[in-house]
């Protein structure tokens, strides 16, 4: 199962770029073409990760463990 | 500004309406009626009127840069690597904000329609429709908007309808039980979820026609949107009562179910699962919309329409990563969400409006 997915994500970034970058290269547009690449790399990578049950670091927890005793201030100024 | 696309007011209106409604007609009313048990629907009036506040300040924004989205004047006001970071801050919240909808499909439809459906497949056929709308551009959907509205508003009037026979206003009573306080307590996370989310549109309001006007149809959109919802919520409350509505993880939707029209009209929920679809639809599409456009402004591009497909490849898994069960989905809601949308939806904005005044720094 997991093996068709990454197939699948493959078949899709090729189709992708086969339909963006001919166009990005023809008006020289390198900021765009670099900008693009970083996505497209960083979309796989996720998209293996996620098949192969990595544990990618969820930025939630981050953002909980940041906005979490602001909460908590607020709730307990409202009881 | 490299989207040069331009939308009617009456279609901005609209947008700001769905925006308002999608998603929050089936996940607030649960957690309403948890701590302002039968008094849930003075919530929604509350949150409605402080949401307006909201709506001020980025009207004000709007109005002091009427050509220039939230990412250009941020760097204008606040000088070029400052400003950036501001930017990308805020795309990064669009961008979350987008993920968590996506989420919210993908968690409804594995527990209540699709149980045996993987949810990556319903995330996956999801975001591939919305990159379709993104890459059309933003007269597309705005158009496509205008086509749905009436659909949205028909079925949640039609609902509202069928369930006359089914009121008991007994289920009010008693009004205001512990006084004031639980309604202050459950009106904070609905600033959360869905009015501070409206300062998406700072990235849309450029896109308008007849700048000057859209300051009156963002409020007339918030109102109407703040009025479909107190429909949605006076109903739960009315034919569900408080216990039950709690209980529920999706209310209005176990609230569809119970239509019953002499027998014969029976289980129209999945109308209550189709308007929910049209509006969220609508609302990941606007914030999927504002990162791609974010992400292109920042970096000082002529286009944004190269990159929507990476970043909807990005989504997918970023849905399924933000959050490994329903329970830290809810407490995310819950008790993150609010204070986290404050930083964005009311900090930062007061703070570029406070620099821009200091600075007496307009739109050139």
């Amino acid at each position: 199962m997991g093996f068709f997915v990454i197939i699948g994500i493959l078949i899709l970034s090729i189709v992708v770029s086969i339909v963006e970058i001919p166009r990005l290269r023809k008006q020289n547009q390198k900021k765009e073409l670099w900008l693009f690449s970083f996505l497209l790399l960083l979309a796989v990578g996720m998209g293996v990760s996620v098949t192969f049950h990595v544990n990618l670091p969820n930025p939630f927890d981050t953002i909980t463990a940041i906005y979490k005793p602001l909460n908590d201030v607020i709730q307990k100024g409202l009881q | 500004m490299p989207e040069k696309e331009k939308i009617f007011l009456h279609q901005f209106t609209l947008l700001v309406i769905i925006f308002t409604i999608g998603s929050t007609v089936l996940v607030t009313p649960s957690g309403l009626s948890r701590v302002a048990r039968q008094d849930a629907w003075m919530v929604v009036i509350l949150a409605t009127s402080v949401a307006m506040m909201f709506v001020w300040i980025y009207n004000s924004l709007g109005k002091r840069f009427p050509e220039m989205t939230l990412v250009e004047y941020s760097e204008q006001i606040l000088g070029k690597w400052l400003g950036k970071i501001v930017s990308l801050l805020f795309i990064s919240y669009f961008f979350l904000l987008a993920s968590l909808l996506v989420r919210e499909i993908g968690d409804f439809m594995t527990t209540q329609i699709m149980p045996e459906t993987p949810i990556h497949a319903i995330h996956a056929i999801f975001v591939f429709i919305m990159v379709m709308g993104v890459r059309y551009g933003l007269e597309t959907f705005a158009r496509a908007a205008e086509i749905f509205f009436p659909w949205i508003l028909g079925f949640i009037l039609f609902l509202s309808f069928a369930l006359v026979p089914e009121i008991d206003l007994q289920r009010m009573e008693p009004i205001l039980e512990r006084g004031i306080k639980p309604i202050l307590q459950a009106s904070f996370p609905m600033l959360g979820l869905p009015f501070l989310e409206l300062v998406v549109f700072l990235m849309i309001l450029p896109a308008i026609q007849q700048t000057k006007k859209a300051a009156k149809a963002f409020y007339i959109g918030t109102l109407i949107g703040g009025s479909v919802l107190l429909l949605v919520t006076l109903m739960t409350v009315f034919v569900l009562g408080p216990a039950l509505a709690t209980n529920q993880m999706y209310p209005s939707y176990v609230l569809a179910k119970k239509v019953n029209i002499g027998g014969f009209l029976q289980r129209v929920e999945a109308i209550m699962a189709g308007i929910w679809f049209m509006t969220i639809y609508f609302k990941v599409t606007i914030c999927f919309f504002a990162t791609a456009l974010g992400l292109a402004q920042i970096f000082k591009m002529q286009d944004f329409r190269f990159m929507v497909f990476p970043l909807g490849m990005i989504l997918v898994p970023l849905s399924l990563i933000i959050s490994p069960n329903i329970v830290y989905f809810n407490t995310l809601l819950r008790d993150i969400w609010t204070p986290y949308s404050l930083t964005y939806g009311l900090f930062l904005p007061l703070l570029l409006l406070v620099v821009a005044a200091i600075r007496k720094q307009k739109s050139k």
